[in-house]
């Protein structure tokens, strides 16, 4: 046994959770029969239902756990919770030096002038925290402080704007793909017109009636499969006796 | 390139940055000052690694501040200059929520059209296939 504790110490990876043994052909079978039938009462989708309430005791390993019933789970040591939602300044214990989002309601000029309001505070901060080391060091750790402060405001506020601007960038996107849609159509149509106005220009070319320029023995096309294969037979013959010339005026050249 | 959220995160991160590296050439470079007429600077320590300090000439220091100082207030511009150019500063919720929905509808008429067009395009493509099949060699 501390053998095997020990073996399982040091391996690369950790051992898998005791409960993969649950996972045996019956156990997965019955579970499974219990899913479709439970989908049957509710009339959902199968695929959709990610818990069966009441499974019997030894089959509750086969499906994830229920959420947490406070929204709150531990991983790694850090504290997760279900709704991902900016952590507050006063949460985090840090003084909120611009008014809140609710209190702003929306107009983000006001927010620019705040965000603007605490750049120049940072510097002016700083420059306090130099002039406050040069002649009493040991107050110059309110200063740093102060400066701390600024900063987080100034990344919670910026924090705070992030679905403002994912907004914003979504509607870029939109008018973007609007405006590619719109250059498609008209483009499509231009090129519809180009194609209309060669069809009229041929339909107005008027063909010579005695037929001088058409060769009908070559050029004539096949309208029905009678016509196609008489074509084609007059058109093998012409070939042969071509061939036939071609040959002969061969022969003639090297003999 | 990073969105401007992003871009101004990080410029505020790098005055922070820049404030620590100022801070520290300040402290680490400055000369000793006699206060008063029993002053006198003693500098017990031969090797200069040893040194507490690593004192440039007063000239040095002095080009050294201004040169940070003035990157610093550049900095704090740039940062500034991000914070007007951020989206939509003068859109509320409100509006974005209404242009989203417009823009919503003009896509699908928009869509609607280049259906349209695409259509037509076919007809006029087969009509063409036609004529191009029934035209004779000369």
């Amino acid at each position: 046994m501390a053998d095997q504790a020990l073996e399982s110490a040091s391996s690369t990876f950790p051992d898998p959770p005791p409960f993969w043994r649950d996972f045996t052909t019956d156990k997965v079978e019955r579970m499974e029969s219990l899913r479709t039938r439970y989908a049957d009462q509710t009339g959902l989708d199968s695929s959709t239902i990610i818990r069966v309430p009441d499974v019997p005791e030894d089959l509750v390993n086969l499906q994830p756990p229920a959420e947490p019933a406070d929204g709150k789970w531990r991983l790694f040591g850090m504290e997760l919770t279900l709704k991902d939602e900016l952590q507050s300044l006063e949460s985090g214990g840090v003084e909120r030096l611009a008014p809140s989002e609710e209190e702003l309601e929306g107009k983000h000029i006001d927010r620019a002038f705040v965000l603007k309001r605490l750049a120049k505070s940072l510097l002016l901060n700083f420059l306090e925290l130099m002039g406050v080391m040069g002649i009493a060091p040991e107050q110059g750790a309110d200063k740093i402080q102060d400066i701390r402060t600024l900063l987080l405001n100034l990344h919670h506020i910026l924090n705070e704007y992030r679905p403002h601007q994912a907004r914003e960038q979504l509607i870029a996107l939109m008018q973007d793909q609007l405006d590619a849609k719109r250059a498609e159509t008209a483009a499509v149509r231009a090129v519809v017109d180009k194609a209309k106005r060669v069809l009229e220009g041929l339909g107005s070319i008027e063909l010579p009636a005695d037929g001088s320029v058409s060769t009908p023995e070559i050029g004539a096309r096949p309208i029905n499969s009678v016509q196609a294969k008489n074509h084609g037979r007059v058109h093998d013959e012409l070939r042969r006796a071509r061939g036939r010339d071609a040959w002969g005026a061969l022969d003639r050249d090297f003999s | 390139m990073s969105d401007r959220l992003t871009q101004l995160q990080d410029a505020v991160d790098q005055l922070a940055h820049q404030m620590v590296a100022t801070f520290y050439y300040v402290e680490r470079h400055h000369g000793y000052e006699v206060l008063g007429p029993k002053d006198e600077v003693r500098d017990i320590q031969e090797d200069p690694k040893k040194k507490p300090i690593d004192d440039y000439p007063p000239e040095k220091f002095q080009e050294g501040i201004l040169e940070l100082a003035r990157d610093l207030i550049v900095k704090e511009q740039q940062i500034e200059y991000l914070i007007s150019s951020l989206p939509g500063l003068t859109n509320s919720e409100r509006d974005q929520e209404q242009s989203i929905k417009d823009l919503e509808e003009e896509l699908k008429v928009a869509e609607a059209q280049r259906l349209e067009a695409v259509e037509e395009k076919d007809e006029v493509l087969s009509k063409l296939d036609q004529v191009l099949r029934s035209v004779r060699r000369p």
